[in-house]
C-alpha cells in the first residue's frame, strides 16, 4: 500500500471508500423497501431506475475521465495518465454493459411485453453500445503496439479523437429514432413522471455509483501501477546480475 | 505558410504520381467496391427495395470500401523506407493535409464509379442528383479525415495490421453514417428533396470540419517520435 503513497492520500481513499460502502448500502435498502407510487405498465420495476440510469451517468462520468487523462498523457508524457485513462476506459466498460443489460431487460418486460423484441432503436441505447465499440476498439488497438511509450500515445490520440465524434451522435441519433426516455419528443420531463419519494433516492443512488467508480477506478490505477513498477524492479534485477 | 502549402502540394503531387504509375489503391477500390455492390445485388436479386435500403445499402458498401481501401496512405511509406524523410523535411500538417487530399480525390473517384453501378444494379432512380452528389462530396470530406488519421496511427503504431482500421474506423464514423443515409434517402425520394435534408447536410459539414480539426491537433502526436 506504501507503494503507491506518491499518487494516493491513503486516509482520505479510506474515507471515501467507507461512506460510499454505506451510502450505497442505504440506497439499495431504500430502492427496493420504500413504497413507491403506483405506476401504470411499470409498476414496481419503476424500482429499476435506481440502477438503471446511474449507469448511464457513471458512464459519461467514466468517459470524461478517460478523455482528460488521455489529453494530459498527450501533454505530460506521464505513463501514471495513460493507466488512470486505461482504468477509466475499463471500469466505464463495466458500467455501460450493466446499463445496456437493465435497460434491454427493463423495455422487453414493460413496454415491449407481448412482442419478441429485445433490441429496440433508442438513441440512448444505441448510443451506449457505440461508446462500448469505441472502448472496445481501443483496447484492441492497446494490445496491437508493444513498445509502452507508443501504446500510449496511439490510444490516447484514438480515444481523444473518440470523442471529439460523440457530441454528433448525441445529436444525430435523436433525429432518426424514438425514445423510451423521459425529455425526449413527445415524452413527459423526467421532474413530471417522477414522484418526490422516487427522487428522494435517485439522486443519492446517482452519487453513490459515480462514487462506486471513483473507489474502483482508483483501486486499479493503483494495482497497475504496482504492477509497472514490479516489472521495472525485475528489470534492474535482471540487469545488475547480468 | 508558404513552405507549408509547397509541402502540402509535393506530398499530394507525389502520392498522385506513384498512383497513376501502379493504380494500385484506386483500382483496388473500385474494384472492391463493385465486387461488394455486385455481392449485393444478387444477394437481393430483382426484389424492389426502399429508399431508405438504397441509401443504406450504399453507404455500406462505401464505407467498408474506404475502410479497405484508404488503409495503404501511410503504411506504403512505412514500406518503401521514406517515412523518416517526410518526417525530416515536412511539417506534420502539411504531411496530414496532403495525404487528407490524395484520399478524398481517391474517395471521390470511387464515388463516381461506385453511384453508377449501384443506380444500374439496384434499379434506382434519384429524384435530386445535386443533393446526392453535395452529400456524397460531404460524407466523402468526413470519411477522408478520419481515415487518414487512423490509418496513419495504424501505419505508425501497429506496423500496419490492416484489419485494425476497420475496427477502429466504424464506430466513430455512425453520425456520419446516419446523416448520410438520411440525406441519400431524401435524393432518392421525389417528395422529399433539399428541404428535407438540411439538418443532414448540416451535420455533415460540422462533422467533416469537427474530425479534420481533431485530426490535424492529434496527427502531431502520432507522426513526431
Amino acid at each position: 500500500m506504501a507503494e503507491t503513497a506518491d499518487i494516493v492520500n491513503l486516509r482520505r481513499y479510506r474515507l471515501i471508500r467507507n461512506a460510499v460502502f454505506v451510502w450505497l448500502t442505504l440506497v439499495v435498502l431504500g430502492a427496493f423497501l420504500l413504497r413507491i407510487p403506483r405506476i401504470h405498465i411499470l409498476e414496481h420495476t419503476a424500482r429499476n431506475l435506481y440502477f438503471h440510469v446511474p449507469m448511464w451517468f457513471t458512464l459519461m462520468a467514466a468517459a470524461l475521465v478517460s478523455a482528460y487523462h488521455s489529453l494530459r498523457y498527450l501533454q505530460s508524457g506521464d505513463p501514471v495518465r495513460d493507466l488512470r485513462a486505461r482504468e477509466a476506459a475499463r471500469v466505464g466498460i463495466v458500467f455501460g454493459l450493466l446499463g445496456l443489460a437493465t435497460g434491454i431487460v427493463w423495455s422487453r418486460f414493460t413496454w415491449y411485453l407481448g412482442t419478441s423484441l429485445w433490441w429496440n432503436f433508442d438513441p440512448k441505447q444505441s448510443f451506449v453500445l457505440i461508446q462500448l465499440l469505441i472502448y472496445g476498439a481501443y483496447f484492441v488497438l492497446r494490445s496491437a503496439v508493444e513498445d509502452p511509450e507508443k501504446r500510449g500515445r496511439v490510444a490516447a490520440v484514438y480515444n481523444l479523437f473518440a470523442f471529439v465524434t460523440m457530441p454528433f451522435l448525441l445529436y444525430v441519433l435523436p433525429r432518426q429514432m424514438e425514445s423510451l426516455h423521459p425529455g425526449a419528443e413527445g415524452n413527459p420531463a423526467f421532474s413530471d413522471i417522477t414522484h418526490p419519494i422516487m427522487r428522494l433516492v435517485f439522486y443519492p443512488a446517482v452519487i453513490g455509483f459515480i462514487g462506486l467508480f471513483w473507489v474502483l477506478y482508483t483501486q486499479r490505477v493503483r494495482l497497475a501501477l504496482l504492477e509497472r513498477r514490479l516489472e521495472m524492479r525485475k528489470a534492474t534485477m535482471l540487469e545488475a546480475k547480468s | 505558410m508558404k513552405a507549408w502549402l509547397r509541402g502540402f502540394w509535393a506530398v499530394f503531387e507525389k502520392d498522385i504520381k506513384l498512383e497513376l504509375r501502379a493504380r494500385y489503391a484506386i483500382n483496388m477500390l473500385l474494384l472492391f467496391a463493385l465486387g461488394a455492390l455486385v455481392v449485393m445485388a444478387f444477394a437481393v436479386g430483382p426484389t424492389p427495395l426502399s429508399a431508405r435500403v438504397q441509401a443504406a445499402l450504399l453507404w455500406t458498401v462505401l464505407l467498408f470500401a474506404a475502410a479497405v481501401g484508404l488503409g495503404r496512405a501511410f503504411i506504403s511509406e512505412e514500406e518503401r523506407g521514406t517515412m523518416l524523410l517526410l518526417q525530416l523535411n515536412l511539417r506534420p500538417g502539411a504531411v496530414y493535409a496532403g495525404k487528407l487530399l490524395v484520399n478524398f480525390a481517391l474517395l471521390l473517384a470511387l464515388n463516381l464509379v461506385a453511384v453508377g453501378a449501384f443506380a444500374v444494379l439496384l434499379r434506382v432512380q434519384v429524384a435530386w442528383p445535386g443533393l446526392l452528389a453535395l452529400t456524397l462530396v460531404l460524407g466523402s470530406i468526413g470519411l477522408a479525415g478520419a481515415t487518414t488519421l487512423l490509418s496513419a496511427l495504424i501505419a505508425r503504431a501497429a506496423g500496419g495490421r490492416g484489419a485494425l482500421l476497420p475496427v477502429l474506423l466504424f464506430p466513430v464514423l455512425v453520425p456520419l453514417l446516419l446523416s448520410a443515409v438520411e440525406a441519400t434517402r431524401s435524393a432518392l425520394l421525389v417528395a422529399e428533396g433539399w428541404a428535407a435534408a438540411t439538418d443532414e447536410l448540416l451535420t455533415l459539414v460540422g462533422f467533416g470540419g469537427a474530425v479534420i480539426t481533431a485530426a490535424v491537433l492529434l496527427f502531431d502526436y502520432i507522426w513526431l517520435d
